[in-house]
């Protein structure tokens, strides 16, 4: 029998009325568990006259309330450690994992079960599976095993599909290259951040990865994974295929993944979760092909039902025809484009860090960046860009920073951007996600403000 | 035996879903299983779940058992 290179053959290459009525009827299921072990969410859908009855196509999905993360993080305040969320008694549990802690006051704390977690590995699978990762691959996670979920799932996928897992936690850097090429992995799971960290390091040990046996990096936990320049410019260090993927600690595991077609953005996994696309100001829903807030809803751990939560990221919605690869689930073309709240205002233009990062990756002589955002002389909002730019391969400086900056204007309105050198090295280098935005602009009516309001 | 989209599985997907409901009785009822039966018998549920679940089959939650 000739391998399918589809995860779940049936469901993936369902036509749209069969996905649409799998997921009603799956709608229907996590209402109805809702309805009967959680009463902070019956509570909640009985307000609004939602019953698991009254659910008869996808439409009514729109009559249920939206989670927020304030919501969760609130009811955890109040009820803490967990919040009156659980499905489940506690007891039931086998895994203790939080969010890694880049929005909100406190990090979200979740737990699941056996069959929970056998789940979040099945979510991975269908990525691995879908990328070309098969059984004789060698697979290396530059993970560090903690409490943030992370690549765990991914960790028990590999397992499943039968791989070699090599654990690379409680690494340096230089020894995780260096496992990496004696190990001879064909596989490389981190974020893209730390991928080019890899590649950094391994131009410093005087390595070729390009030579190397990896063929496949499967990039999570950052929007870069599906920033097109900074892709390229992993997949040439590495001389491998990069494969973008998504996930969440709220829902355990990944939501989207792409296909060895590398359509140029991610399939969403429509049999095991609904994802809607709303304007993040009104919350009615936008059409394909116009940016918006996605909005999640789960049907896979059972131990915390999710419904319509709030992700604050932001998302372009196009139909699977728009990728080759036969499956019928959406996608998220150029995968998450960044956070509703990423967005900052510079003196009147909109600047967003992923945007910023496309042309930053466009010059390949620079190795670590920050965005700074400061208050110049107490009145006017200042934008710059701290680069590094290590002698070698022949790069010049004061080139670059001038293109650089003339290239982040013409891109933002005339923005002036600021671009500054700064010591190699200097900068901080991320494992996990990577927060390059700095803004200590001042705040009228904070203790720090100075600015001339006459 | 069909799926909760009407579809007719194959035999071999009807023995895995026979092996499912299986585990899950003997957990349910097996009040004598040893350590390591018990145990391994849980992973194996948890595991046999997921194919169930991909059959459409709505396996529901395992709670109550331990997985």
């Amino acid at each position: 029998m000739k391998e399918s290179p589809y995860w779940n053959p049936r469901h993936e290459t369902m036509p749209r009325d069969q996905i649409e009525a799998l997921q009603v009827r799956k709608l229907k299921n996590v209402v109805a568990w809702a309805e009967a072990r959680v009463p902070w969410q019956a509570k909640r859908l009985k307000a609004v006259g939602v019953s698991a009855e009254s659910i008869k196509s996808l439409k009514d999905l729109q009559r249920i309330p939206l989670m927020t993360r304030d919501e969760w993080m609130q009811a955890q305040l109040e009820q803490p450690p967990y919040g009156p969320l659980l499905a489940a008694p506690e007891s039931a549990a086998i895994r203790y994992h939080l969010t890694s802690g880049t929005t909100g006051r406190i990090p979200l704390q979740v737990l699941d079960s056996m069959k929970d977690w056998e789940w979040i590995a099945e979510m991975w699978c269908y990525g691995f599976w879908g990328f070309g990762v098969r059984p004789p691959d060698i697979v290396f996670f530059a993970f560090s095993y903690g409490t943030f979920v992370g690549f765990w799932g991914a960790h028990y996928a590999c397992e499943k599909i039968g791989c070699l897992v090599l654990p690379g936690g409680n690494m340096t850097t230089e020894a995780r290259v260096k496992q990496i090429l004696t190990m001879k992995a064909s596989v490389v799971c981190s974020t893209p951040t730390y991928a080019l960290r890899m590649a950094q390091e391994a131009k410093t040990m005087g390595v070729d990865l390009a030579g190397s046996a990896v063929k496949r990096l499967i990039l999570s936990g950052e929007p870069a994974g599906s920033i097109p320049a900074t892709k390229r410019l992993i997949e040439e260090e590495w001389g491998a295929k990069a494969a973008d993927t998504a996930g969440m600690t709220e829902v355990g595991t990944i939501m989207v993944f792409e296909c060895e077609k590398q359509p140029g953005g991610t399939h969403i996994i429509e049999d095991h979760y609904i994802e809607e696309v709303v304007d993040p100001e009104t919350g009615q829903p936008v059409g394909y092909g116009e940016l918006g807030e996605r909005l999640i809803t789960s049907f896979g751990r059972g131990f915390i039902p999710v419904l319509r939560y709030r992700t604050r990221d932001l998302v372009v919605r196009v139909p699977a025809s728009g990728c080759t690869c036969g499956r019928t689930f959406d996608l998220y073309e150029g995968g998450i484009r960044g956070r509703v709240d990423d967005m900052k205002l510079v003196r009147g233009t909109n600047v967003y860090p992923r945007a910023v990062e496309s042309i930053v990756r466009e010059f390949k002589e620079i190795d670590e960046f920050r965005i700074h955002l400061y208050t110049a002389e107490g009145r006017q909002d200042e934008i710059e860009v701290l680069v590094e730019i290590p002698a070698r391969d022949g790069a010049n400086p004061d080139r670059i920073i001038a293109e650089l900056g003339k290239s982040l204007s013409q891109a933002h309105e005339g923005l002036r951007f600021g671009v500054k050198k700064v010591e190699n090295g200097s900068l901080p280098r991320f494992e996990l996600k990577a927060k390059r935005l700095q803004d200590d602009r001042i705040v009228i009516g904070t203790a720090g403000e100075r600015r001339v309001t006459a | 035996m069909k799926n909760a989209m009407g579809v007719e599985l194959s035999d071999a997907e009807r023995t895995l879903v026979e092996c499912y409901q299986g585990l899950v009785r003997v957990l349910k009822n097996g009040t004598d299983l040893a350590p390591f039966e018990r145990r391994n018998a849980l992973k194996a549920v948890a595991a046999l779940w997921q194919v169930v679940n991909g059959l459409d089959l709505d396996p529901g939650h395992l709670y109550e058992i331990g997985a």
